[in-house]
């Protein structure tokens, strides 16, 4: 939150040291602006933004475990986010999900001036600002183009787990969430069914039943349950409900 | 598509000389029987264009008997045999088209007229066919001087391509561009580590320059090379990353193509040190066994880490240079195991000019 002194707070997340170094330098003569967090990967930046709420994140791109669009995904909108990176190529994907800017590395006091300028105005905006892009967007800017998700985040509570899709059994649509059911385990995101499945592998995953997505590697067999009604068969021996659209979107893949 | 009539041009020319052909056979007739000139070009202009047609099977003859690899005997029976048959289907041609013409009151002519008529064709067809054979053989023989020229013009641009793939693998830019980030940061806080990196970099980059240009160097210097790189990565990566090398004596002065590790060690760094939290260890090794050196470069990978199927760009130009260099005698093998990925290059073990490989 914004000091009473009016100063900007910020989090620097950066996994090299000496990139976190220098914006401590560049942004620890600045009045105007006060670290409260550094981290030096996504996990720590996931519960660090949480809980210190700054006004704007400075964000690394290549980082381990979780990358910096990953860290966004998993965080509520709100702070304002300026990208650091040796990479020009996410510039692109930076601003769709409404990035306030983009500093190369290496990149010289002014320039970050510049960057600050740009936050301070979008802070003053305030509710006026466009509204944050949603956790699907993200998810979909933050795979590589034309592939693809391979794993989905879920945060729980502090911590973030990662499952890779080829992991996943089978999705279950309930209320706002979807569970992602895996390795004998269930984990709760929240997002609708539709959304995160517009990301998956369609040769892999079908929508078989208006709340169901299934992993057809999972697939043991179909069985008629009534007229135009089947069920499937899982290699588990779990059952679910198969519809007449998710049929023929089962016989198109096999 | 046959190569005498695959474009427009070369079709017009091919038929126009068959229809000079015909314009003679015509004339012969003329002068012979003192028929209307028109109506014997009605009758031989359409035989001419259907020998044309039947001419063009010397293509097959030509690419059956090659000029350079056929025995003189073989060659001038092939040809003649060809040159007959030929000749006889368009005696064929002949007869079935007298018939027409006697029946459609174009050209009646007595049995004697139309053998003589049939001889005359018969005469001409074999040299007509000869003189085909000459264009098909020149015909080839063009092609495939346009073909080697080619060939030659491709692997020179596949070479160069190589080249240009190597170096900008050796040379990843973002490496440059987060060096520079880091010697930024040192200037405010470590001038003197700042003025240290800034040399580590001038080094490796004109080290890098040097061994590229060279055909083959001593594992020895290949590895300095890639200490120096470490030097300037440790700066970023600081207690992350930690190098173990096991490196024979022998190893040492054998004899590598330049800047063949950069790229095994670069995906190292990336996969083992820069996507991983706590960093990892890198190990470098090289033996050699049974007249052949084994490099190795292994790191730790992470478990969370994304699936990638097949090989990345670094990997495949290291390859490709293996195979380059001796597709039999070389070999790149990798393996996962145990929260490990490591690289296996196998190359000859050949000592550096003036030192004895220990083998």
């Amino acid at each position: 939150m914004r000091e009473a002194a009016g100063r900007m707070t910020a989090v620097v997340v950066d996994d090299e040291a000496p990139a976190r170094a220098l914006l401590r330098e560049y942004l620890g003569v600045r009045p105007d602006v006060a670290i409260v967090g550094e981290c030096a990967n996504g996990f720590e930046a996931v519960k660090t933004i949480a809980e210190a709420k700054p006004d704007v994140v400075f964000l690394d791109v290549q980082m381990p475990k979780l990358n910096g669009f990953e860290v966004l995904e998993l965080l509520d909108p709100g702070p304002v986010v300026v990208f650091c990176t040796a990479y020009d190529e996410y510039a692109l994907k930076a601003f769709e999900v409404h990035a306030v800017d983009y500093l190369l590395k290496p990149f010289g006091r002014e320039r970050l001036a510049e960057a600050l300028a740009r936050v301070r105005a979008r802070l003053q905006e305030g509710a006026a600002a466009p509204p944050g892009p949603k956790p699907a967007d993200l998810a979909t800017t933050a795979r590589p183009p034309g592939r693809w998700v391979e794993r989905l985040l879920v945060k729980d509570g502090a911590h973030v787990h990662i499952i890779p899709v080829e992991k996943l059994d089978f999705l279950e649509a309930q209320d706002d969430y979807v569970a992602l059911h895996a390795e004998e385990r269930t984990w709760l995101k929240t997002q609708p069914l539709a959304e995160l499945t517009a990301g998956l592998d369609p040769a892999r995953f079908v929508r078989i039943h208006r709340s169901y997505v299934l992993n057809v590697e999972r697939l043991s067999k179909l069985e008629l349950y009534a007229k135009d009604s089947r069920v499937a068969i899982l290699k588990s021996g779990k059952q679910l409900p198969v519809s007449r659209a998710g049929y023929a979107r089962l016989r198109e893949l096999m | 598509m046959h190569p005498l009539v695959r474009t427009p041009q070369r079709l017009a020319l091919y038929f126009g000389a068959w229809i000079v052909v015909g314009l003679l056979i015509a004339l012969i007739f003329v002068l012979t029987w003192g028929i209307d000139f028109l109506r014997a070009l009605a009758a031989t202009e359409p035989l001419a264009l259907a020998y044309g047609v039947v001419c063009l099977s010397a293509l097959w003859v030509s690419r059956t008997l090659p000029l350079d690899r056929t025995p003189l005997l073989k060659l001038l029976s092939g040809w003649l045999g060809a040159a007959v048959q030929a000749s006889a289907v368009w005696v064929a041609i002949g007869t079935l088209w007298s018939v027409l013409l006697a029946r459609s009151d174009v050209i009646h002519a007595s049995r004697a007229e139309l053998l003589v008529g049939l001889s005359v064709l018969f005469v001409i067809g074999v040299p007509l066919y000869f003189a085909s054979l000459v264009i098909h053989y020149l015909l080839l023989t063009f092609e495939a001087s346009r073909e080697a020229e080619r060939r030659v013009l491709e692997t020179e641009v596949t070479a160069r391509e190589a080249e240009v793939r190597a170096l900008r693998a050796q040379l990843h830019p973002h490496f440059l561009f987060n060096s520079l980030n880091s010697i930024n940061a040192l200037v405010g806080s470590d001038p003197e580590g700042a003025r240290r990196m800034c040399e580590s970099l001038g080094d490796f980059l004109r080290r890098t320059l040097a061994l590229g240009a060279r055909d083959g160097v001593p594992l020895a210097e290949e590895l300095a090379l890639v200490d120096q790189y470490f030097a300037i990565e440790r700066v970023r990566f600081g207690e992350r990353l930690t190098v173990e090398r096991y490196i024979e004596t022998g190893a040492e002065r054998c004899v590598v193509p330049p800047l063949l590790l950069q790229p095994l060690v670069e995906n190292a760094i990336k996969h083992g040190i820069a996507d991983r939290l706590e960093g990892g260890t890198i190990r470098l090794a090289a033996v050699v066994v049974d007249g052949a050196l084994r490099l190795s470069v292994e790191n730790d990978v992470d478990e969370d880490a994304r699936s990638r199927p097949g090989e990345g760009v670094g990997l495949q130009n290291v390859r490709r240079r293996l195979d380059a260099l001796s597709a039999r005698e070389t070999r790149l093998d990798t393996r996962r195991e145990g929260g490990c990925f490591r690289v296996t290059l196998t190359l000859p073990a050949r000592p550096a000019q003036g030192g004895r490989a220990h083998a």
